[in-house]
């Protein structure tokens, strides 16, 4: 007994051994950005080790917002990011439900369109996506150019249909029977019931709007109408810029989404396990 | 309030055909019940006449109208399903008025309905509850209300009782059967569970493999089987069957030898056209139909495999050539049936006979 | 009951509509444009413009390799590190679990242009902490920006601290829904937690892990933002230009669309090859 209690201590520590030193070093560069977003350039540029933060956020800030118009590209990807989630669950959910619960002609054609096309890469469309939006419909440097077009992302659609097709199909004859219109059906008993994927998958399509990079970069490029990333990103690489302010910058992309993960951890986890595993 | 009927229908899934040309008549506030082993094509039949199921061919009638085109809500139905089927995410007070709620039913109406359910069922201190805060019993009893608040014209249930443990399921069928003779609504229920059909119908539907074998009233479908698997399927114990041979016939009688025990022979009147000498039969007798040794047309003498004493009664179950088993129930006093062997009779009032595909011959 | 399933049309149109538009309409219309010379007004077809030049261009071949050798190197570092991360952390001797989960998981929900910016940073030459770090215990400083191997170190390094978390995410998923009666028989029949290890839980998580080498291969080959930001589109001097960036810089740079569709036909004939090798593994394993 006594030599195993043993051989469990030994055992943890070197468990701890290898996990301490692996955390420090992930949690290495999020520290970092914190630590430069409150530093003055010079604290930056300077030849020592510095690796705590100091109190110059607010300035670095509003060195950025001179830099560029950081507060409005925030609010554009704030609001693009809600009005696309909320758009993109309902559509997906929509089409899941069809997909999950119907009988119809062209239904595995559908399916089978979606599946066999899920992997292709990204690059694929952007060209076609571009010319169409940009020079056929002439919709640069328009939300709507930055919220509609990426609602294509077929992910909500497999994620939703698997959740619905795991509902007790009794459920909904009971309701058919009780003369309760379809889309009644789907609003009142389908979408309640599917409340945990929803949020899984509304929390995944948050953060791949909110920290898409290359389509708004394509799309707006007109000051003014930048999402924050592309904001940030365009001073990357600029010379006479302020690093503290890309630094705030940085942070005020990563700390709302941060918090949301703290908070919603379990639901995140489960969109990614889920959305991969299927 | 309505009668049913349901002319030639079929249904096909591709080219399966899941129910084969079925006829059925059911009279206003008859309580029919579907019984058959699982897989046979009962709740298909079931949701076809809901409307939940398209049907291939044939019609359904719900009082004069031709419901063939006709959707579920507009069928003067209500279902209770196997699973109960509740809202999860909703109270049972909800659960009960959603329909009326959803189809815009006037809200007093609704009310009052909901009420008197909850009144009927002794269900008032659940109206707040989820499905979740409930016992088995009790949400089978939400469903139920759930299908009494329609005020429908005829209440489907489909094994609605399956789903409870044995002691909750009897006392369910007891106030289903009270339920019936309150609102002496038109009633089609499935189950296979021929206890349950033959106490609660007036009217048994007995289904195999997609074909109905025969309808009629418990004890006619007991006393009369049309067949070998109504005769075997319903009662219980079952039936015994015994291989036998016709071994001579005569105008009105045959003669058999019963392969399986000792070659004895025996002999039965006969009114249809006999069957050929030499043809394989079977001899059908029930539990109860045993008579002391020498009371009959013909002693069987059996080895004792396991006697069952259940106060009133006994059963004895005994092991006989050709992996034949046969039950014997014998209400003398237990003491007397120590015996290793046991000689009994068959009578010959209620020997059952039928031929090589299972048809009835006497 | 045909009328009911009809509404399943106007449930799925909405969404159709858009992936009709925006996946499926772009899908065929950049395969098109790959045979067309695009720099002519109006377009015309030709074989040579696109695919003809792409076999013979240096450029693509650069890139094609660049992007290899991230997969290459990247791949099983990564997954590797994931694995072992997923592994510690399902440990039921781990204390602080959520701590520990945080910082490996935390990089996950990480902007690519917020990481960027902070790698850069970091690994800047004169005032970057991590040389000055490598200094202090007497390495000399590395110019990670201005040579090539170096370049591609770091990109490779970056991308692993940004995805290991989330390939971890996964094998632990896979990690526990392994039936614990597993171990506990396997513990039973005085098998050593060593050799538990490798003989249950590795074969039982290897169609997780080559899902996860899938998934990673897929996305390292349409790596593009961190080379255009972190080194400075694909600097030094194209050292770290990978297939992405080549392509925006065809496509959006050049304006060349017909050039830049060839160069996604060939990562999507790639992405298309990595899948179906998979499925033949996978069928292999059966
Ligand atoms: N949608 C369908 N497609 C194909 N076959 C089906 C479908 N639904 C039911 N069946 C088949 O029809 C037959 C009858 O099914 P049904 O559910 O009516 O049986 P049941 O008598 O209710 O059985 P149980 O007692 O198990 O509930 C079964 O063989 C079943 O496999
Ligand atoms: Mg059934």
């Amino acid at each position: 007994m006594k030599s195993q209690s043993r051989s469990t201590l030994v055992r943890s520590l070197a468990l701890h051994a290898v996990l301490i030193p692996l955390a420090i070093i992930w949690l290495f560069p999020l520290w970092m950005m914190l630590v430069f977003a409150t530093m003055p350039d010079y604290g930056i540029f300077s030849p020592q080790i510095e690796l705590l933060p100091s109190t110059h956020f607010l300035e670095n800030l509003s060195n950025l917002q001179a830099d560029t118009d950081f507060i409005r590209a925030l609010m554009i990807s704030v609001s693009v990011a809600i009005v696309y989630t909320i758009l993109s669950v309902l559509l997906t959910s929509m089409a899941g439900w069809a997909l999950a619960r119907y009988q119809f002609v062209g239904k595995s054609l559908v399916i089978a369109i979606i599946l066999g096309t899920i992997t292709l890469p990204y690059f694929v469309v952007v060209i076609p996506q571009f010319i169409m939006v940009a020079r056929e419909f002439k919709m640069a440097n328009t939300w709507i150019a930055l919220i509609v077009p990426p609602l294509f992302n077929s992910l909500g659609v497999l994620f939703m249909r698997q959740a619905f097709s795991m509902m007790p199909a009794e459920l909904f004859d009971a309701a058919r029977v009780e003369g309760v219109k379809e889309w009644q059906i789907f609003l009142r008993i389908a979408l309640p019931l599917a409340r945990p994927t929803m949020a899984a998958l509304a929390i995944i399509l948050f953060l791949a709007s909110w920290n898409n990079y290359l389509w708004p970069l394509l799309i707006n490029s007109r000051p003014g109408m930048l999402t924050a990333p592309v904001a940030l990103g365009t001073l990357i690489g600029l010379t006479k810029v302020s690093w503290g302010g890309i630094m705030a910058g940085a942070v005020m992309l990563t700390a709302p989404i941060l918090v949301i993960f703290i908070l919603l951890q379990r639901h995140f986890i489960a969109g990614i396990a889920a959305g991969a595993i299927k | 309030m309505a009668e049913l009927s349901l002319k030639n229908v079929v249904k096909r899934f591709g080219s399966y055909e899941i129910i084969r040309n079925a006829s059925l008549d059911v009279a206003d506030g008859e309580f029919v019940v579907f019984v058959g082993p699982s897989g046979c094509g009962k709740s298909t039949l079931l949701r076809m006449i809901a409307g939940l199921e398209h049907i291939t061919d044939g019609e359904i009638h719900i009082g004069d109208t031709l419901v063939n085109d006709v959707e579920p809500a507009d069928r003067g139905i209500a279902m209770v399903f196997q699973s109960y089927a509740l809202y999860p995410h909703m109270t049972v007070e909800q659960n009960l008025a959603f329909g009326l709620r959803m189809t815009g039913n006037p809200k007093a109406d609704t009310d009052r309905r909901v009420q008197r359910v909850a009144d009927i069922l002794q269900i008032k201190e659940l109206m707040q509850r989820r499905p979740k805060q409930l016992s088995g019993g009790q949400r089978q009893r939400v469903a139920i209300g759930r299908a009494i608040v329609r005020e429908p014209r005829v209440f489907l249930f489909d094994e609605p009782l399956s789903n409870l443990d044995a002691e909750l399921r009897v006392q369910m069928r007891v106030e289903i059967s009270r339920l019936h003779k309150e609102l002496g609504t038109t009633m089609i229920y499935v189950t296979h569970d021929q206890t349950e059909a033959m106490t609660l119908a007036d009217k048994i539907v007995v289904l195999r493999g997609g074909n109905i074998e025969q309808i009629g009233a418990p004890l006619d479908l007991y006393d009369n089987p049309a067949n070998q698997f109504v005769a075997g399927f319903v009662g219980s114990p079952k039936m015994n069957f015994m291989s036998a041979e016709v071994t001579a016939t005569d105008s009105d009688n045959v003669t058999l030898t019963l392969l399986n025990q000792g070659n004895v022979r025996l002999s039965l009147p006969l009114k249809n056209p006999p069957p050929a000498i030499g043809d394989a039969v079977t001899l059908g007798v029930r539990p109860e139909h045993f008579a002391k040794a020498g009371e009959g047309v013909a002693d069987l003498t059996i080895a004792v495999d396991v006697a069952e004493h259940l106060g009133n009664t006994s059963y004895i179950y005994a092991n006989v050539a050709g992996g034949e088993q046969l039950i014997i129930e014998r209400e003398e006093s237990r003491n007397e049936i120590k015996t290793d062997t046991l000689t009994v009779a068959i009578k010959s009032s209620h020997a059952l006979l039928f031929d090589k595909t299972g048809n009835r011959l006497r | 009951m045909q009328l009911r399933n009809r509404a399943a049309y106007g449930f799925l149109a909405p969404y159709l509509m858009i992936f009709a538009t925006f996946w499926i309409w772009p899908i065929i219309s950049s395969f098109l444009m790959s045979f067309q010379n695009t720099r002519v007004n109006p377009w015309v077809f030709s074989l040579g413009a696109n695919w003809g030049r792409l076999f013979n261009d240096p450029a693509f071949y650069n890139a094609l390799k660049n992007t290899m050798i991230i997969l290459i190197v990247q791949v099983p570092v990564m997954i590797t590190l994931a694995t072992v991360m997923a592994v510690l952390l399902n440990s039921p001797l781990l204390k602080a679990r959520g701590l520990f989960r945080f910082a490996f998981f935390a990089p996950v929900v990480v902007g690519e242009v917020a990481y960027a910016a902070v790698f850069r940073l970091m690994f800047n030459l004169d005032f970057g902490i991590i040389n000055k770090l490598l200094n202090s215990v007497g390495i000399p400083s590395i110019s990670w920006f201005a040579e090539a191997p170096a370049a591609m170190a770091l990109l490779i390094i970056a991308v692993t601290w940004r995805w290991a978390g989330y390939n971890a995410i996964i094998i632990l998923a896979g990690l526990q829904s392994i039936p614990g009666d597993v171990y506990e028989a396997a513990t039973l029949d005085r098998v050593s937690k060593a050799r538990q290890f490798i003989y249950i839980t590795l074969p039982l998580l290897k169609p997780i892990i080559l899902f996860c080498v899938i998934l990673s291969i897929i996305g390292s080959m349409q790596l593009f933002t961190e080379p255009m930001l972190i080194t400075n589109r694909g600097g030094p001097g194209g050292g770290t230009e990978t297939l992405g960036l080549f392509l925006y810089r065809q496509g959006f740079t050049s304006l060349n669309f017909g050039y830049a569709s060839a160069i996604a036909y060939t990562m999507a004939a790639l992405a298309i090859v990595i899948s179906l090798l998979n499925l033949w593994v996978g069928r292999d394993q059966k």
